[in-house]
């Protein structure tokens, strides 16, 4: 069975884009959760599906669009839908959290209008929502590659802004970090990352890989850096165990994977307990 | 220290107002902060006394009149490393972060080293040094979620510290400490001024305490009521007091 995942383009493709997803998920997640703002990858997911369901519409309806990648329409609908939050959470100044489920609703409705604008869809629609191994193809990959590159580069170029606009933006704004710009492009990264990774574990259980590892992660990290360290470690097992049971099974990729990260989290939190009661 | 900004003061406000709605928080505010001054400033809930702090910080902009930092007017103030900021602790909710005390002492460098570049040995270096002078090596790769009330505050100080600033601004810094560390987060303030030559200015509603440790007193209740040596605060309490306060004294009284 393991070999199979050699011998295969598509379990290979979709082999690299999980590790690459296991990697850029869980280090935006770690900061977006220590911000409190972990409920934004839902809202941005359902933006990204309703631009999927854009894309699926025009290249269903209109021959220029027909060889467009959905994916590419799911990018753009997602890092608009997160400039839209930006610029929410700006009105809504004591209501920050007020912006998620805004963009949320908006997207879910979107998506369901322009399902039945087009009278439904075919099948591959299923595979955005929950993941799915065989769809990945090697557009698909790429366009991770390109989105975790950059992510990467952003961490390591910009991680001490990032640290100090996410422990205390005040602090950050008054040493003359430049938050605005700095939030907004964490954010459109957030959003590409979101909508690169939806082939893999779907638009609807994408926020879970960006949640699950860093919370399993919080328990036992002793410090900031070991935290995103350990919450990368905890979904790139996730991942890599998820996908070849997945395989194995023959179960929806996206699911297993989230169950393999609660089972993690589950380990981590009895482990916690165990050591607090022995000691 | 450069020359060209000697004998300028550090702080100067020119006819400072800020409203917002219909509500006049500052009227016509005249204030100015000299170098090595350790003032405190003082008012009750809602004098304007943290709006005061925040026009200081460029984190609100005037209604009216003119915010001066070394010299500069604020639209054209960048050097903000030159003034290092302890916000109120309450307004944090930071313990439950999972930083170390090294990270978030590191993290006051984020304006001076600047954007793209990473911290070397000697960033490092002065990190520990900037813990080491509030007392706090023994924790310095401590999750701060383990720290009390007092040394958290602590590690605001040396993040403050940390990027060796002139003027140090603290805001409600003893809210949530015991008053045994009152007393030592005092003395370290003392000492920063008298040994660093830093200047200070402390938002405090805790009047009896603070104006021990204080070299001058500001008192906000809307304009400056009162700025003067700390000594002089002391032997005009009463009358300040009434000027502030006008028929609610009777008010302030039960507080104390």
């Amino acid at each position: 069975m393991l070999a199979d995942w050699w011998q295969y383009d598509f379990l290979r493709y979709t082999l690299f884009s999980g590790i690459l997803i296991g990697l850029i998920c869980p280090l935006l997640g770690t900061f977006l959760i220590v911000r409190r703002l972990s409920m934004m990858a839902d809202g941005l997911s359902h933006v990204t599906l309703s631009g999927v369901a854009a894309g699926m519409l025009v290249s269903k309806k209109i021959a220029f669009f027909s060889a467009v990648n959905p994916l590419f329409f799911g990018m753009l609908f997602a890092v608009i839908g997160s400039l839209f939050i930006e610029r929410l959470r700006k009105v809504y100044k004591a209501y920050q959290d007020l912006a998620i489920p805004i963009i949320l609703s908006t997207g879910l409705g979107l998506f369901t209008v322009l399902i039945s604008v087009a009278d439904g869809f075919n099948a591959d629609l299923y595979s955005y929502l929950f993941g799915k191994i065989v769809t990945v193809s090697i557009e698909d990959l790429y366009a991770l590659v390109g989105v975790a590159v950059v992510v990467l580069g952003t961490v390591f170029l910009i991680y001490k802004e990032l640290f100090a606009v996410s422990f205390d933006e005040e602090f950050a704004r008054v040493s003359g970090v430049a938050r605005r710009s700095i939030n907004l492009w964490f954010m459109v990264l957030v959003a590409l990352t979101i909508a690169a990774s939806m082939r893999i574990v779907g638009v609807l259980l994408i926020s879970a890989l960006i949640t699950l590892p860093v919370a399993a992660s919080l328990q036992i990290a002793r410090s900031f850096r070991q935290t995103i360290f350990f919450s990368i470690l905890f979904a790139e097992i996730s991942v890599l165990s998820g996908l070849y049971f997945a395989y194995l099974f023959d179960w929806a990729s996206g699911g297993t994977i989230v169950l393999m990260a609660v089972l993690i989290m589950l380990i981590v939190l009895g482990v916690k307990k165990l050591r607090a009661i022995m000691r | 220290m450069e020359p060209t900004t000697q004998g300028v003061p550090v702080v100067k406000l020119s006819g400072v107002s800020f409203q917002y709605d219909d509500k006049v928080v500052l009227d016509g505010v005249e204030f100015s902060l000299e170098r090595g001054e350790f003032v405190g400033i003082v008012g009750p809930n809602g004098s304007g006394k943290s709006t005061l702090m925040k026009l200081i910080l460029g984190l609100l902009p005037p209604s009216k009149g003119k915010v001066e930092l070394f010299g500069q007017p604020l639209s054209k103030f960048r050097e903000w490393n030159r003034i290092g900021y302890v916000a109120q602790q309450v307004a944090h909710g930071a313990g439950g972060f999972p930083a170390t005390v090294q990270e978030v002492v590191a993290s006051g460098l984020v304006g001076k080293v600047g954007l793209f570049r990473r911290l070397n040995a000697k960033h490092h270096e002065s990190v520990r040094a900037a813990v080491e002078r509030v007392g706090l090596t023994d924790k310095l790769n401590q999750r701060i979620g383990s720290l009390s009330g007092g040394q958290l505050q602590r590690v605001f100080i040396a993040r403050a510290l940390v990027a060796e600033p002139e003027l140090l601004i603290l805001d409600e810094p003893t809210v949530g400490v015991d008053q045994e560390s009152i007393e030592q987060f005092y003395s370290l303030l003392r000492s920063l001024k008298e040994e660093n030559g830093l200047t200070m200015m402390i938002v405090s509603h805790d009047v009896g305490v603070m104006s021990q440790w204080v070299t001058k007193v500001a008192c906000v209740q809307k304009k400056i009521h009162f700025h003067g040596t700390a000594h002089e605060f002391e032997h005009n309490q009463e009358k300040i007091m009434q000027s502030m306060y006008g028929d609610s004294v009777r008010l302030l009284s039960h507080h104390h």
